[in-house]
């Protein structure tokens, strides 16, 4: 049994934190709230999210699990106006989503969970330097070196105390410095890793931009970036795999 | 073999003198343009009937959806038309440049202007052209010039060359042309879409030159949708959709364990392959001496250009290095197939001052096929293997890092880590 209450917002929200790396993926229908995690069929990029039943304008379920068609479901979603309420509502027999808005109805086909990739695990990363950042501060640097490359560097200069961003192009370079000062916090540890700039744009349209994003960071290791969504009801972790030069 | 050996093994003194004699040979081929024009006043002398065999069609691109729509037929009844016909042959055979301009100078391009929209034709000009390309051998055409042949060599990075044409009123069959089973069944099925059909051809057999050509008289895909292709896309159509196929069956095949490194020389292009472990991703990049054909800005020195994909592929075609790219892409799949292996692969061209003529991109993908041939170097990791590399390379390690995406870093996956 599944049964909620959503504005059109958060719904919206939470579900491009997921299909900027999948088409389709499962989500977890708990007692306190959905999770979700899935990475890309290559197994570079990955999120893990969560959203509480307190997100929800109602939330009644007993568990379960369903598989969806995301861009499917983020059209219906994108028929509500950003302050519209989404009504969800499980059929266990025909495993078929029904959703109302305003009026409208729209019946989704349900996938089967056992046909979407299996669910990564999450990699237990010990990484020396965590920056927390402003979303707008990420488009910026992903924006800038975008224009010369395609990839970029993300580190963290332990002695100077600063979070750095550089790309280099074929001819053209971009380098972006921020310190203490234009940080909401910062724990140094030496960190430079490089990485693929599709992925790291693609997640950028999902980053918030007055969110505070906490970004881990480490000498050729996967990026983690941990945000809140929903007002603080949602969290979502995107984790990136670098590319390497040491292999 | 160890990459530093491997290295040792290869001389470069060997280019510097096959580039003398490329300079001395283009001289010949000016004087072998002058007497194909002879023969060809003497063959078309009085009457405009010209009885040939033709090997193969072309089909331009310019003015598409009406094309300029050819029989090249050799000019030399007494020669053997097979031989005029882009293939995979003329590598083995060791074609040089200028065996490839003498071959294609001596076929006549007999052209009239045509629709695309082909479905359902088999009679007229378009209907034997479709006829002879897909027949497996030569096919005996009579054909009504309309006036004399201009002479002209013309050459793209991609198509094979072509020499002279003349436009033609009207083209009859002289024999019933021989066509194999499974193109037949391609042909009549006008349900199948274009991309099953090719590579139902490649697995029958028919390598991308057969299917270049079938595809090119518009004898694939579904009814509605036959077209006449111009060969320069169609070159690559074949190459990319060849290469997709071969490539969706590895992706779940486990990766090849070491580092290693081919190379191969031809027609002035030389090639390093750098297969490493790990998944799926391709880059192929080029480096054109000052002097060679195609460098657009020779005052800069070696002009490189590049193009990637990644483990899902790509979607936009390959702005810098067209269909070089998708040929080069094809030799390396097919190396791993035979391997039943995923990888992930640098190849490097040079392209020397000794390219003095584009013969087409056909001796891109042979020159790759044939690399795997040879010895392989084999390296403790992918950067070593590109750091040893590097002093053999015309551009410095620095520049290779900025073009290709590979160098800067290979892409690791979460499961690494």
């Amino acid at each position: 049994m599944f049964n909620a209450i959503v504005s059109a917002d958060t719904l919206r929200t939470t579900l491009d934190s997921v299909s900027v790396l999948v088409d389709e993926c499962k989500i977890h229908l708990n007692e306190d709230g959905i999770e979700i995690r899935a990475v890309d069929p290559a197994n570079v990029g990955m999120v893990d999210l969560s959203l509480s039943a307190e997100a929800f304008e109602s939330y009644e379920t007993d568990g379960g699990l369903i598989g969806v068609n995301l861009s499917r479901l983020e059209d219906i979603a994108g028929m509500a106006g950003s302050d519209q309420l989404v009504h969800l509502e499980l059929d266990e027999e025909t495993r078929k989503l029904h959703i109302q808005i305003d009026g409208l109805e729209y019946t989704l086909a349900l996938i089967d969970p056992d046909s979407i990739r299996q669910e990564p695990d999450l990699p237990d990363l010990d990484l020396p330097a965590n920056v927390v950042i402003e979303g707008r501060d990420i488009d910026r640097a992903v924006k800038a070196a975008d224009m010369v490359s395609d990839h970029i560097a993300l580190g963290v200069d332990d002695a100077d105390e600063l979070f750095y961003v550089d790309a280099e192009g074929d001819t053209d370079d971009v380098h972006f410095e921020l310190d203490r000062e234009d940080l909401i916090d910062l724990t140094p540890g030496n960190a430079r890793s490089l990485f693929s700039l599709d992925y790291l744009k693609d997640m950028n349209k999902a980053i918030p931009k007055d969110a505070e994003v906490s970004m881990e960071l480490g000498e050729e290791f996967p990026v983690k970036m941990h945000f809140d969504i929903a007002e603080g009801q949602g969290k979502v972790t995107f984790m990136l795999a670098p590319r390497i030069q040491s292999d | 073999m160890r990459l530093d050996e491997f290295i040792e093994d290869f001389e470069r003194d060997e280019a510097a003198e096959r580039r003398r004699l490329a300079k001395e040979k283009s001289y010949a081929i000016t004087d072998h343009l002058e007497d194909v024009q002879r023969q060809l006043d003497e063959t078309l002398q009085g009457d405009a009937l010209f009885g040939s065999t033709a090997p193969e069609i072309f089909v331009g691109r310019t003015n598409y959806p009406r094309v300029s729509t050819g029989l090249l037929s050799p000019v030399d009844h007494e020669a053997d038309a097979t031989e005029f016909a882009t293939s995979g042959a003329w590598y083995q055979q060791g074609l040089g440049i200028d065996d490839v301009l003498q071959r294609r100078t001596g076929l006549l391009n007999s052209r009239r202007s045509a629709n695309v929209d082909v479905n359902d034709v088999w009679d007229g000009f378009v209907g034997v052209q479709r006829e002879v390309a897909i027949a497996d051998r030569p096919v005996d055409v009579e054909v009504g010039l309309d006036g004399k042949p201009d002479f002209d060599l013309d050459a793209d990075s991609v198509r094979t060359p072509t020499g002279p044409s003349a436009t033609a009123e009207r083209a009859d069959l002289a024999e019933n042309p021989h066509v194999p089973r499974p193109v037949e069944k391609t042909l009549e099925d006008d349900e199948w879409q274009a991309e099953g059909a090719m590579n139902y051809l490649y697995q029958r057999g028919f390598d991308v030159y057969d299917i270049n050509n079938i595809l090119s008289a518009g004898a694939l895909g579904r009814g509605e949708n036959r077209r006449l292709v111009p060969t320069r896309w169609s070159i690559t159509a074949v190459d990319d959709t060849v290469s997709k196929f071969i490539r969706g069956g590895l992706r779940n095949q486990a990766s090849v364990d070491e580092v290693s490194v081919w190379t191969n020389e031809y027609v002035g292009n030389r090639y390093w392959v750098v297969l490493a472990p790990g998944q799926w991703e391709f880059e192929f990049v080029e480096m054109k001496a000052p002097e060679s054909v195609w460098n657009p800005r020779p005052e800069g020195g070696y002009y490189m250009s590049s193009a990637y994909e990644s483990y899902e592929g790509r979607t936009g075609y390959v702005e810098e290095t067209a269909g070089a790219y998708y040929a080069a892409r094809l030799g390396v799949l097919e190396h791993l197939r035979d391997r039943n292996r995923q990888a992930k692969c640098l190849v490097l061209r040079e392209i020397t001052n000794d390219y003095w003529a584009p013969v087409g991109v056909w001796q891109v993908r042979e020159g790759i096929r044939h690399a795997f041939e040879g010895e392989r170097g084999v390296a403790e990791t992918f950067h070593g293997a590109i750091r040893q590399l590097s002093p053999h390379l015309p551009v410095t390690f620095d520049r290779l890092r900025r073009k290709s995406n590979l160098v800067a870093g290979v892409q690791t996956s979460l499961g690494d880590f």
